[in-house]
């Protein structure tokens, strides 16, 4: 299997941790992040994550990659397996060092609302297998 | 008194209004809306909920918030969210906002890291919907006209709320 320039295999493994850095407050609650945290990004149709759990480090390639100054304020941390469980998956993706995407996020061109509602639906199950950790 | 100015609240942020009068009257409802929604007496709540929203709604305004090319919340998907929570019943409770990376304004209530109720408010009168109560899940889009939340947002929030409600009193 071949290894990308992190060192980490380019297979996401099932139990592998995931960490998606949260940079608004109103991203999450005292319940967890919500779900609005975990909806992929129009442009690039999907979600951008973090392998690992290992959150100081990277926590400084997330914040490397910004200009605006702006620092994550909490992470959203969980495995892969969950994401898989309801139907998207998780791609390698660097740089940066340890980046992934989740993919699959359904897209309906014809009807933008109910993509959303589908999208929210799926986030909040992930959300609801996330845990949260402050920054 | 403040039904009333519910009623009017979508009004007062104009549209197609062109006569000197109409533009008058536009302004005087706006500064009466204002007027009550700076009250707290008058308005409670809703006042601190739609004050939250205006912060998160700054904050987010620009592209990039996110960290990863995020679209600013405009000014069309916050005044259909102020709506909202300005049509939202008294009798049900007032959600949390959040930003998308689209630009749309979610609402979500959570009461359990599995049973949550969330709406996705954006530039058009849809509101796309989600909920997920233990293994029972599903979305649906429904109109809102600015006055009215749809039935069935309430009816779905209502049923999350008597489980919960339930729940508390069982314990």
């Amino acid at each position: 299997m071949s290894a990308l320039p992190s060192g980490l295999p380019e297979h996401v493994a099932d139990d592998e941790e995931l960490s998606r850095f949260l940079t608004q407050s109103n991203q999450f609650s005292s319940i967890g992040p919500k779900a609005a945290a975990l909806l992929p990004n129009p442009k690039h149709r999907n979600a951008s994550v973090f392998r690992g759990e290992d959150i100081p480090s990277l926590r400084q390639t997330f914040e490397a990659a910004r200009t605006d100054g702006r620092q994550a304020k909490a992470v959203a941390l969980f495995r892969t397996v969950a994401v898989r469980g309801i139907g998207l998956d998780v791609i390698a993706e660097e740089p940066p060092m340890a980046h992934a995407n989740i993919v699959n996020w359904p897209w309906f061109e014809a009807d933008p609302e109910m993509q959303k509602a589908r999208q929210l639906e799926l986030a909040g199950r992930l959300a609801g297998d996330s845990r949260l950790v402050r920054c | 008194m403040v039904a009333g100015m519910v009623a009017l609240s979508p009004l007062a942020r104009g549209g197609s209004a062109v006569s000197r009068e109409a533009i008058a009257s536009q302004t005087a409802i706006a500064s009466a809306v204002r007027a009550t929604e700076s009250s707290r007496v008058l308005f409670g709540e809703k006042a601190k909920a739609i004050a939250a929203l205006r912060e998160m709604a700054f904050e987010c305004a620009c592209e990039g918030w996110d960290g990863n090319a995020a679209c600013g919340i405009g000014p069309m998907a916050l005044a259909h969210a102020i709506d909202f929570l300005r049509a939202l019943p008294e009798s049900f409770p007032l959600p949390e906002c959040a930003p998308e990376p689209d630009g749309s304004v979610s609402f979500e209530w959570a009461f359990a890291r599995h049973r949550r109720f969330m709406v996705s408010i954006g530039e058009r009168p849809r509101l796309a919907h989600a909920w997920v109560d233990g293994t029972d899940r599903g979305h649906a889009v429904a109109r809102f006209d600015g006055f009215n939340i749809p039935d069935r947002i309430l009816q779905g929030l209502a049923s999350l709320l008597i489980h919960e409600r339930t729940a508390v009193r069982t314990a």
